[in-house]
């Protein structure tokens, strides 16, 4: 189960990270068939298996499922295991920066981290919203064939919702917070140097200009494509359908969560309003009126306790939802790059045979179609280990949110039956008793 | 609780092995020699027991659908035996009749009130027909409830009248018009009147009609927003059954998290339904809350006959000062106040000794008469002050002891749809973990 100390992945065991390219990337020399580093990993660390060393020599892309497979129970433990994460990322303390030009909140990142690529075993910068788009940009050109996680939303109707609401600061922190640690967790994409310059740099701006030039052409490219597709693999188009699915199953449980939300405060409205008739018919009353203020403040207490249950919904719940949402819209352009990427190959693969027909004996394959075919494995792979790494992720996000809501409920019933269970000494004797349970 | 004592009462007074004839007998006789105190219920099972639609023609001769309802009578030590309950039916409008007949028939009592006639401050779902069961259900345990009521006050449960409507079907209607209550009833024109210019109204009636207006403000009021609270109540546990069906087609297209999210989408399906349980619950306190709602009204009528009965006092008092001050006049001869009288006999001249002398003798039995009628209104307004404030403390101790149970019973209700809602929530979690 303890996997081998991640440094011995693939490429960082023998050259410092930045001079890895990804067989994508810009350069690349033809012999070098890198296999994703992560799974490169899992063939180290299970052991018995010899089945290459992370030295580019050639995986047998073959059993690319199973090891992924291996990889998906792998993760799980990864998550669990904390001995083995080498890489600790936080997002946390939001500040107000009010300058004349504009005003913005800056968020600190916190870095630990005993990895080499690191000049320094822990970093702590400030990084604002814009920083966080230029590295899922950075990413997203730079690994096209993996899964990005999402960001939060960046635009928001200005007269709409409050930017610098304490709520709504604390709902993006929260999201930011989730987004780097997901990237942290990511074999590949965690060695991406743009992540390492958002964690380490004192100052990010001098690499805004360098890095908007390099690779912006490559990600568009695999988008558009221009070239059909001809047979798309099983189990791609299933994850195509799975996701039209997921989407449509995630705005119903959106609009249904909104709708209790709403359903919720217009219960406390009327709440609100039945407690002080209690108080108001105490006044006439001599007997009674012990019992109906104790009534009228045990409606205050449940009515309180209702707010705290929507506003923690709508704190902790719908973002959650909706980020999904996001990310599963990221993935599905990703799908679409593995189709172009598989139609380029195709295509030239038809073409080729078309020409070595004219030409009689010509029995070496072109590079080209080669390195189209290389291509093609490649997306392949990587992304069918992070659709299993994004499956169990997602699994693991939804069972706490759910469990999340679970308790929040609980909580709510729990306040409520304090507060009636405080008012039943009060109601049955005539002088109020000590009760030990003390209302929320 | 609603009324004091249920048929599980079982004090007896004598007699065992009773037939019918000589029960009827026996309550007739118990009327007439009844201990003052011993209440009807504790001799008597009284319920009533069914609905059931009939049809019919109406006094205009229209044919119309209305309910009546089973009054069964059974007596307390013949529970064991198994004896069949006497019965008849009665619809509403005989209960009605029933009642004003006591309202007038005993001014100083708080008569409790019947269950509405119409379903009035529902909630949605509740339909406000007549005819709707759910609605002809509680008006059944309403109807029982009022004659527990009587029956077990300690003077109403002894009226002849009432006591045939509970066991005889033939002329109690007839009987009822014989008794002449109807004349008996006081307009309401001078029931207002009155009610302006009472001079010396005892002050614990006129406080006793400020709480009963204030009462019947705030149980409106409460009943009004406990509905609208209700019908919120309903649309926020319904919305849950969305997720019931949600989460079942999310689980078809889920591997691992299929089973889980399958039972904890049957977990909010159970929880969506069991609002249906908790309303209807909530209803019967509302029921209560509305029985006191009305109870204000039989308040107001007591308030209301003092009042008239001080104002006839203060009048026939009024009256006799008034004809003291003529023979006054008349034996000194001084006309103190100016009277027509008084000026013509200037004008026209005095009147004889003798015409004079016969006046005196009709001023002196006047003032006989009027000497007779005050003390006999006094009498009478005292003992009404009386007998009513015995039972205004009565209907103040029961009220007291009514409403905190019905509050404790409330309350016991949100503990339990608490504990419910804790439970539900906690099985989807476990659900939910298994994902």
């Amino acid at each position: 189960m303890s996997a081998g100390t991640p440094k011995s992945l693939a490429s960082s065991g023998q050259k410092p990270i930045q001079e890895i390219c990804h067989p994508l990337g810009a350069e690349e020399t033809a012999s070098v068939l890198t296999p994703s580093p992560d799974v490169g990993n899992t063939i180290t660390s299970i052991g018995g298996k010899d089945l290459s060393l992370p030295n580019g020599t050639p995986v047998e892309t073959s059993s690319p499922a199973s090891s992924s497979s291996h990889l998906n129970r792998l993760q799980l433990d990864d998550d669990l295991d904390g001995e083995t994460r080498d890489l600790f990322v936080t997002v946390e303390d939001p500040k107000k920066h009010v300058s004349t030009m504009e005003t913005y909140i800056t968020y600190m990142v916190a870095t630990k981290t005993t990895r080499v690529e690191f000049d320094l075993p822990e970093y702590s910068v400030r990084r604002r919203y814009q920083d966080f788009d230029w590295l899922r940009t950075k990413l997203e050109d730079t690994q096209p064939t993996h899964l990005i996680p999402p960001l939060p939303e960046k635009f928001v109707m200005k007269g709409v919702v409050d930017r610098f609401s304490e709520e709504f600061v604390e709902t993006r922190r929260k999201a930011l917070d989730k987004f780097l640690k997901r990237v942290a967790d990511h074999p590949v994409l965690s060695f991406n140097e743009h992540f390492n310059a958002f964690l380490s740099a004192k100052d990010l701006n001098k690499r805004l200009g360098l890095a908007l030039l390099s690779k912006m052409g490559e990600s568009v490219k695999y988008v558009t494509g221009g070239y059909k597709l001809r047979g798309r693999p099983v189990e791609f188009s299933a994850m195509g359908d799975y996701l039209d699915m997921f989407t449509q199953k995630l705005g119903t449980i959106d609009r249904i969560a909104q709708r209790i939300i709403k359903e919720q405060s217009e219960y406390q409205v009327e709440l609100r309003e039945y407690g002080p008739v209690y108080t108001t018919w105490a006044l006439s009353e001599a007997e009674l009126q012990g019992p109906l203020e104790g009534v009228a403040s045990c409606m205050a207490n449940c009515s309180s306790a209702l707010d705290e249950l929507t506003q923690d919904m709508s704190e902790d719940f719908l973002p959650v939802l909706r980020e999904y949402v996001l990310y599963i819209e990221s993935m599905k352009i990703v799908l679409k790059k593995r189709d172009n990427i598989q139609a380029e190959y195709e295509a030239k693969l038809e073409a080729a045979a078309f020409r070595k027909e004219e030409k009689a004996s010509c029995t070496q394959v072109p590079t080209d179609v080669e390195k189209c075919h290389d291509r093609v494995e490649c997306c392949n792979a990587d992304l069918k280990s992070d659709w299993d790494r994004w499956q169990n992720n997602k699994r693991q996000d939804f069972r706490q949110l759910l469990t999340g809501m679970a308790d929040h409920n609980i909580q709510y019933y729990e306040k409520c039956l304090a507060a009636w269970e405080s008012v039943i000494p009060l109601l049955r004797d005539k002088q109020p008793q000590e009760t030990e349970t003390e209302e929320d | 609780m609603m009324a004091d004592s249920g048929p599980k009462e079982v004090a007896v007074i004598g007699n065992t092995e009773l037939t019918s004839a000589e029960l009827d007998n026996n309550i007739k006789n118990t009327m007439v020699e009844i201990e003052k105190g011993t209440s009807l219920l504790r001799k008597l099972e009284i319920s009533v027991a069914e609905a059931e639609k009939r049809t019919g023609k109406n006094t205009v001769n229209m044919q119309e659908i209305y309910t009546v309802y089973l009054i069964e009578t059974r007596p307390v030590d013949a529970l064991t035996e198994g004896i069949t309950p006497d019965s008849l039916w009665r619809r509403y409008s005989e209960f009605e009749l029933l009642r004003n007949y006591l309202l007038v028939t005993y001014p100083f009592v708080v008569v409790a009130p019947l269950p509405e006639k119409r379903a009035e401050i529902v909630w949605h779902k509740l339909s406000a027909d007549n005819m709707d069961p759910d609605f002809v259900e509680r008006r059944r345990v309403g109807l029982e409830n009022f004659l527990h009521r009587v029956a077990s006050h300690p003077v109403l449960c002894n009226d002849n009248i009432f006591n045939i409507f509970l066991t005889e079907d033939k002329d109690w209607k007839e009987m009822v018009y014989e008794t002449g209550f109807q004349a008996k009833a006081d307009s309401r024109l001078k029931a207002v009147n009155a009610a302006f210019r009472v001079k010396n109204p005892d002050g614990r009636f006129t406080e006793l009609k400020h709480y009963s207006d204030e009462l019947q403000t705030v149980l409106s009021q409460l009943l009004r927003v406990r509905a609208r609270v209700a019908d919120r109540l309903y649309g926020v546990y319904k919305v849950h059954g969305n997720y019931g069906r949600v989460f079942s087609e999310w689980s078809a297209i889920e591997k691992e998290m299929g089973d889980g999210l399958q039972s904890a989408g049957h977990h909010m399906d159970a929880y969506a339904a069991s609002v249906d349980d908790i309303l209807e619950e909530e209803e019967h306190y509302a029921d209560q809350l509305k029985e006191y709602l009305f109870y204000t009204d039989a308040l107001r009528a007591v308030c209301r006959k003092h009042e008239l009965t001080q104002f006839e006092l203060e009048m026939v008092a009024l009256d006799l000062a008034c004809k003291k001050q003529q023979k006054e006049e008349l034996v000194t001869g001084t006309v103190r106040t100016f009277s027509l009288k008084g000026m013509t006999s200037k004008l026209f001249g005095q009147e004889t000794a003798e015409q004079r002398e016969a006046k005196l003798q009709v001023l002196e039995q006047q003032l006989k008469e009027g000497e007779e009628a005050v003390k006999e209104k006094n009498t009478e307004s005292d003992e009404f002050v009386k007998t009513a404030w015995v039972d205004i403390e009565r209907f103040k101790d029961q009220k007291d002891r009514d409403l905190k149970e019905a509050l404790i019973s409330y309350a016991v209700m949100q503990i339990s749809m608490c504990k419910k809602g804790i439970q539900v929530w906690t099985n989807a979690k476990e659900c939910f973990n298994k994902m």
